[in-house]
């Protein structure tokens, strides 16, 4: 169906539970794999999306063995979902014509799917040359979910606001077990320090104020214990010794939501660790690797830290994971600290309700149009943004 | 046929100088829209009536009474409410900020006028996130200004070598996010690369929320060592103030105090609302700072308001309005894919929530058509 269609179809066709699509494209199928990267992935798309693709003419939804039990959603919901769904292997589900997986696949999986598929997920185009390029000699249809951009460059796909809360409770969570005095009326406001004043800071700042949790917020305020004061600095002070190592000084939670301009330069070396008082929590939000040599190389903002997973994320000073970082990597000054590869990850169920709302259209503009029809300059709203993520357009216009 | 557009000025002050771009007009020409300009549209910022009228045939120009009766009126910002029966056509489409939600007269002089009127306040994505606003200009406007008047003031305090510069955020909201990155940069980028260049110290900014702005003694000691205090809060209560004015006395006498906030006293309003910030004057775009001793200081604040502790402010009602291209040029990005939609379908007839298009949607949202004015009991809400 094109686009011209997409804008006439009949008042009550649309995206909302309670209404119903005509079925659009027979014989189109999609494949819902789990995501293996590590035993703590716990996400999966949810019911709703099985409905949704239901509706929008999917004739046969296949989800993965296992699917959404990390969540605690058993797979009947899926099935009561749509007739259309049933359950098969992870083969079976890299074998529709469709697949849909938040996190990329790795190599030998990308290797099992059909020239022609077209396959959803965060492929970080920008960052990952060689991906671009195996994708494009398996002959894939590939849809960057990171991509996926308004016509000013807004992601449309995207959980920042979850980065910065889910690390900012899971870290206040550590500093009243590190901080004594953390629940008393009598302490001090707690200092939170964080660097960077991007996206994923604002929201750090904002979930920091309501310690991450609005109900212990209200608690803690309703016994009379002060609250939190955020301090934000960026690179013009950050590089300034005597005023950070003072700064250090004086902070209970340290947070690095910085974006770097050179990723090999750390911005706070692990001598300066030192300077934080014993109970200060360390928060990594930033979550570069460890990749020295690496091309180009790259390293932690906060030397030191080890990288965690959803698998283990919280690290105190003792933790073996220190001794295991690369020797050149500074780590003598610890502190408890905390990282993740996805912090969104953290809470699966709200981090897939908000990706599965904001794939819905993205799945649409693809069924209403088909990826190969994509118009990123003249189609509908959606159908732009689709296709700007589309593999073959970032080729063309990386 | 092809809706008319028409294009007014906007005539609350003499500052304010936005008007839509040359360059959004040639949008609505090329896709065959006749539009009438008010006389005089751009002037603000340096146009004539030809920077308009050359780039079509279809460009024409009026008086205000005309662009207001053509089938599409656009306007940033709305007319009182009782210019309405005398300016607008039943059955014409007004698109301007209408503030639905604290505005009942407006909703329902529009609706019994037969007015379609489309909020651009009101244009929100399936999550609620506006898609036509500007909270980031308000920031990196209002601290701009702000670090202007710093300068002005104390220039000896940006002398390379010196201590950070401490700035205080009350708020941390969509605005005081803004107002954060802002402050990191000077209030801007050129000058963040300019001032790094002379060896400006630094900027500390801190953030604080609702426990410790209610907190006194907090605030003495947080005051006492700030230089710019911005005021970026969503009050609960607008009903008594934020911060007393005699806490500003614990500001240092060279601080600057900037309002992004805005609210106006309504010593009329049931309960009547007051500043959040005690005793500092409200500006506008013809005047956004206000010194210590300016006779226009007690202009927009009533009797009876103590204002005996005052600092350099900052205020501005419309914010992104003190760089008025910028501002226009960003609206009309925002606006173009929602009115391109709007034109093309003629109208917002047969819109609901469940409409099969995203923006058939998001304009159903906007629309006065989906709004109750509420009543003495309950506010304004969406049907």
């Amino acid at each position: 169906m094109g686009r011209e269609a997409e804008e006439r179809a009949p008042k009550g066709v649309g995206l909302s539970a309670n209404v119903c699509y005509p079925l659009r494209m027979p014989g189109y199928s999609v494949g819902l794999p789990r995501l293996h990267k590590e035993a703590g992935e716990r996400r999966d798309f949810l019911p709703p999306l099985i409905e949704f693709l239901d509706r929008v003419g999917a004739e046969s939804i296949v989800v993965e063995e296992g699917y959404g039990s990390g969540m605690g959603v058993p797979l009947s919901e899926y099935l009561a979902a749509s007739p259309r769904c049933r359950v098969g292997t992870l083969a079976e589900c890299y074998a529709q014509q469709v697949v849909v997986a938040l996190r990329c696949p790795d190599e030998a999986l990308l290797r099992t799917l059909k020239p022609g598929t077209t396959l959803l997920s965060m492929l970080h185009f920008p960052t990952r040359p060689a991906r671009v390029r195996l994708l494009a000699e398996l002959g894939l249809h590939a849809v960057s979910l990171d991509s996926v951009k308004d016509d000013l460059g807004n992601r449309l796909v995207q959980n920042m606001a979850s980065v910065g809360w889910n690390g900012i409770r899971a870290s206040f969570g550590e500093l009243a077990k590190t901080l004594r005095d953390f629940f008393e009326p009598r302490r001090r406001p707690i200092r939170v320090t964080v660097l960077g004043s991007g996206a994923v800071g604002g929201h750090a700042a904002h979930a920091a104020i309501r310690y991450g949790d609005p109900a212990l917020r209200s608690r803690l305020t309703r016994q009379g214990v002060p609250g939190v004061e955020v301090t934000m600095i960026d690179y013009e002070l950050t590089g300034d010794e005597r005023y950070m190592l003072t700064r250090l000084e004086h902070t209970d939670l340290l947070v690095d939501a910085t974006q770097r301009p050179d990723p090999s330069r750390v911005v706070i070396p692990n001598d300066w660790v030192a300077a934080l008082p014993q109970h200060a929590v360390v928060l990594d939000l930033a979550v570069d690797p460890y990749a020295l040599d690496g091309n180009p190389p790259s390293t932690k903002g906060i030397e030191g830290v080890p990288e965690g997973n959803l698998d283990r994320y919280v690290f105190g000073p003792q933790d073996p994971a220190y001794d295991a970082l690369d020797p050149r990597v500074g780590h003598r000054h610890r502190r408890t600290a905390l990282s993740c590869y996805s912090w969104p990850g953290v809470e699966p169920k709200p981090c897939m309700e908000v990706y599965g709302a904001q794939i819905e259209p993205v799945l649409r503009a693809l069924v209403a149009t088909g990826v190969e029809r994509l118009d990123p300059d003249k189609g509908p709203f959606y159908e732009r943004a689709t296709a700007r993520a589309e593999l073959k357009y970032w080729r063309k216009n990386p | 046929m092809k809706k008319t557009i028409g294009l007014p000025r906007m005539h609350k002050e003499a500052g304010e100088r936005r008007d839509f771009l040359p360059e959004f007009v040639l949008k609505l020409v090329t896709q065959g829209h006749p539009v009438l300009i008010e006389h005089g549209l751009g002037s603000g910022i340096g146009l004539d009536d030809a920077a308009y009228t050359r780039l079509s045939p279809l460009v024409s120009v009026g008086d205000r009474p005309q662009a207001y009766q053509q089938d599409v009126v656009l306007v940033l910002r709305t007319p009182e409410v009782e210019e309405y029966e005398g300016l607008l056509r039943p059955g014409s489409i007004l698109i301007s900020m209408l503030h639905f939600n604290t505005r009942p007269r407006r909703i329902r002089k529009l609706q019994e006028m037969g007015v379609d009127a489309i909020s651009l306040d009101s244009l929100t994505d399936d999550q609620g996130q506006r898609l036509v606003e500007n909270t980031r200009a308000v920031g990196w406007n209002g601290l701009e200004t702000a670090f202007a008047a710093l300068e002005e003031d104390s220039p000896g305090r940006l002398a390379a070598g010196g201590p950070p510069i401490r700035v205080t955020v009350m708020g941390s909201g969509a605005v005081g996010k803004n107002a954060v990155e802002a402050a990191t940069k000077y209030g801007s980028r050129g000058r963040a690369e300019a001032w790094g260049a002379r060896g400006v110290p630094g900027v500390e900014v801190t953030t604080v929320g609702r426990t410790l702005t209610a907190d006194p003694e907090y605030l003495r000691a947080r005051f006492a060592q700030t230089e710019i205090l911005v005021d970026a809060t969503q009050r609960p209560d607008a009903s008594r103030p934020l911060i007393p004015n005699a806490w500003l006395g614990w500001l240092p006498p060279h601080a600057i105090v900037c309002d992004l906030v805005v609210d106006p006293y309504v010593p009329s309003g049931t309960p009547p609302t007051v500043r959040s910030l005690e005793g500092i004057p409200r500006g506008d775009l013809d005047q956004w700072t206000f010194r210590p001793d300016d006779p226009k200081w007690l202009r927009t604040i009533p009797e009876g308001v103590p204002t005996e502790q005052r600092r350099t402010t900052v205020s501005c009602y419309s914010w992104p309005g003190i760089h008025p291209e910028e501002c226009m040029r960003h609206y009309g990005r925002q606006l173009w894919t929602i009115l391109q939609r709007l034109l093309s379908r003629g109208g917002v007839e047969g819109l609901s929530e469940n409409s099969e298009t995203f923006l058939d949607r998001v304009l159903y949202r906007a629309s006065v058509r989906s709004w109750t004015p509420g009543d003495a009991e309950n506010p304004p809400a969406r049907l």
